[in-house]
């Protein structure tokens, strides 16, 4: 449950956080005992504490990744983002379109990131550009998704009042239906933060000079399984981090619920 | 305050309606919500409507608002002039049903909708508004968002949203149904109050005829759908009115009146019902 008082709004570590907590940490203790117990080999499950070791140990080929990584997934989602968006309420004020747009919509997203990826690596090559193309294009699927949702969620009166004082679609638009959609957009944004991550490994991991999907890949390619689990664990950091920093921002936007 | 200072003490000058209804039907597919819908109202009269639920008067305010057009054949006329409905759009200050708050936006900046709508600058529509807050009961509480007042004070940021969308004409569609019986008294006598101070013409929907006695200059009376005028009732009750004028005799003798008529119309729309429920 999310707390706050009436004028200002103070963040306490929620019970779901701590018990988040320690449920990871229960999980982490467990793998360490079962690796260690049945003294698995590192290529079927490497134990914690070598994972955590091979990250500080190879910190900084790793924070390179995780910053190239971060950096595609972080542009990709903006523009994904403010695409998602902008569609949206171009639909929301002129909707004659609508219906084909979402089928059309609808059916490129229907196919999983893997299939267009080396369509995507052929029209933006190996750079950066493609791994940020395939960030874009799925998130702005969701937030467009949500973002509409949300538009149409308005209240038929409301719509009326502010009518009735004379307002036009845009003043309708901007005093009344993106407030409304605020909380769906943001639900969207934030269920988006974890799927750029992903998004962009994979294509990483398809081709890349660089970031955490190339760095499994190579690892692989090398049987280093400890390198590989100490970019997963790199992956899931920055994806808690940006997941939650978004959830930070829905928290304090949409205050009202 | 809102400048509206107008001379003559109690209803308005039937010479001069602002608003005139003429055979005004409305219907919504097969259901017939206004028939042959008649009724004009003077300038600064403070005509209250009754009627059985589902009767149309909700319809009727929504075509006022120029929110819904009437079929056509009907005659509307605002001002003195034959309109069309939309072209009351923004012309009309109107009060929905349900207070319709936005949960984002503090008490003054509800307030203010209409204002902002009108591209009045935020900082002169809130300190206009911020000098208002007390006669309306909300002092104190310019920063709070819906969800922290009650309901008389959700109501009342609501008639406060209404008032300052300053039109000739207001539409309050029952404003007080959701309250209790004290604080729906206490509303009433305010209402009056910030009425004799800023004369404005009002048309009040209510469930209540003791209510709709104590407020009006005249009570409409509707009949079970397809609504229409079923009777007219003066109020003559001199202004301004105490809560105690509701045990007098004169009062009594309106409410007789209006309580058989509406007691006819609610059996026949109870009829209605149960007929329909017969027929399935
Ligand atoms: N947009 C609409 N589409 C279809 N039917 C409608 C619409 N608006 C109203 N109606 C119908 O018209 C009739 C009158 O509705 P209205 O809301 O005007 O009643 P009312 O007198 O305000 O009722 P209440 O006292 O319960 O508020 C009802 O039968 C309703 O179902
Ligand atoms: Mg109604």
């Amino acid at each position: 449950m999310k707390r706050r008082t009436i004028a200002t709004r103070t963040i306490v570590p929620s019970r779901e956080v701590q018990r988040g907590i320690i449920g990871g940490l229960m999980l982490l203790g467990g793998w360490e005992a079962a690796t260690r117990l049945l003294e698995l080999p590192t290529y079927v499950l490497p134990p914690v504490s070598g994972i955590v070791q091979a990250i500080v140990e190879r910190r900084a080929a790793l924070a390179a990744a995780a910053g190239y990584t971060g950096g595609e997934a972080l542009a990709g989602y903006l523009i994904g983002c403010t695409i998602g968006i902008g569609v949206a309420v171009l639909l929301a004020l002129f909707p004659w379109p609508r219906r084909g747009f979402v089928s059309v919509a609808t059916a490129i997203n229907s196919v999983p990131v893997v299939g267009y990826a080396p369509l995507l690596l052929l029209w933006f090559g190996t750079g950066i550009e493609s791994k940020i193309a395939a960030v874009a294009f799925a998130v702005s699927f969701v937030v467009f998704i949500s973002t509409l949702a949300g538009l149409d969620r308005v209240d038929r009166r409301a719509v009326d009042l502010m009518r009735s004082f004379g307002a036009g679609k845009l003043a309708i638009l901007w005093r009344l239906r993106l407030p409304t959609a605020l909380p769906l957009i943001a639900a969207g944004m934030r269920v988006s933060t974890v799927r750029s991550i992903i998004i962009a490994i994979v294509v990483e991991m398809l081709g890349a000079y660089g970031g955490l999907g190339w760095v499994i890949y190579q690892a692989v390619m090398q049987i280093d399984f400890v390198q590989v689990w100490a970019a997963i664990f790199v992956a899931s950091a920055i994806s808690l981090v940006f997941f939650n920093l978004i959830g930070l921002a829905e928290w304090k936007l949409v205050f009202w619920r | 305050m809102l400048q509206k200072e107008r001379p003559s003490a109690t209803a308005g000058d039937p010479a001069k309606p602002i608003l005139e209804l003429r055979n005004v039907n409305k219907t919504f597919g097969s259901v017939a919500a206004l028939h042959d819908f008649r009724a004009s109202v003077a300038l600064g009269e403070f005509v209250t409507v009754v009627g059985p639920s589902g009767c149309g008067k909700s319809t009727l305010f929504n075509i006022v608002a120029g929110l819904e057009e009437p079929d056509t054949g009907g005659i509307l006329r605002f001002e003195s002039r034959s309109v069309h409905a939309s072209d009351l759009l923004g012309r009309v200050s109107f009060m929905p049903q349900r207070d319709l708050l936005f949960s984002w936006r503090t008490v003054i900046d509800n307030a203010i909708l209409a204002l902002e709508v009108e591209g009045v600058p935020r900082k002169k529509a809130r300190a206009e508004a911020l000098g208002l807050l007390p006669e309306f009961g909300l002092s104190g509480f310019a920063d709070h968002y819906p969800h922290q007042l009650s309901g008389g004070m959700r109501q009342r940021v609501a008639l406060m949203r209404t008032f300052l969308f300053k039109r000739e004409l207001m539409l309050l569609d029952e404003p007080f149904g959701a309250l209790d019986a004290l604080t729906r008294a206490m509303m009433q006598r305010w209402l009056l109050d910030v009425w004799q101070k800023n004369r404005r013409t009002i048309l009040f929907i209510t469930h209540d005829v003791d209510e709709a006695i104590f407020l009006g200059d005249r009570v409409l009376v509707m009949t079970a759908r397809p609504g229409g005028v079923k009777l007219e009732q003066r109020v003559d009750l001199p202004r301004p009115r105490s809560p105690d004028i509701v045990t007098s005799p004169a009062f009594i003798e309106i409410k007789r009146a209006l309580l058989a008529a509406i007691e006819e119309e609610s059996m026949k729309s109870f009829a209605a019902a149960n007929f329909r429920e017969y027929a399935q």
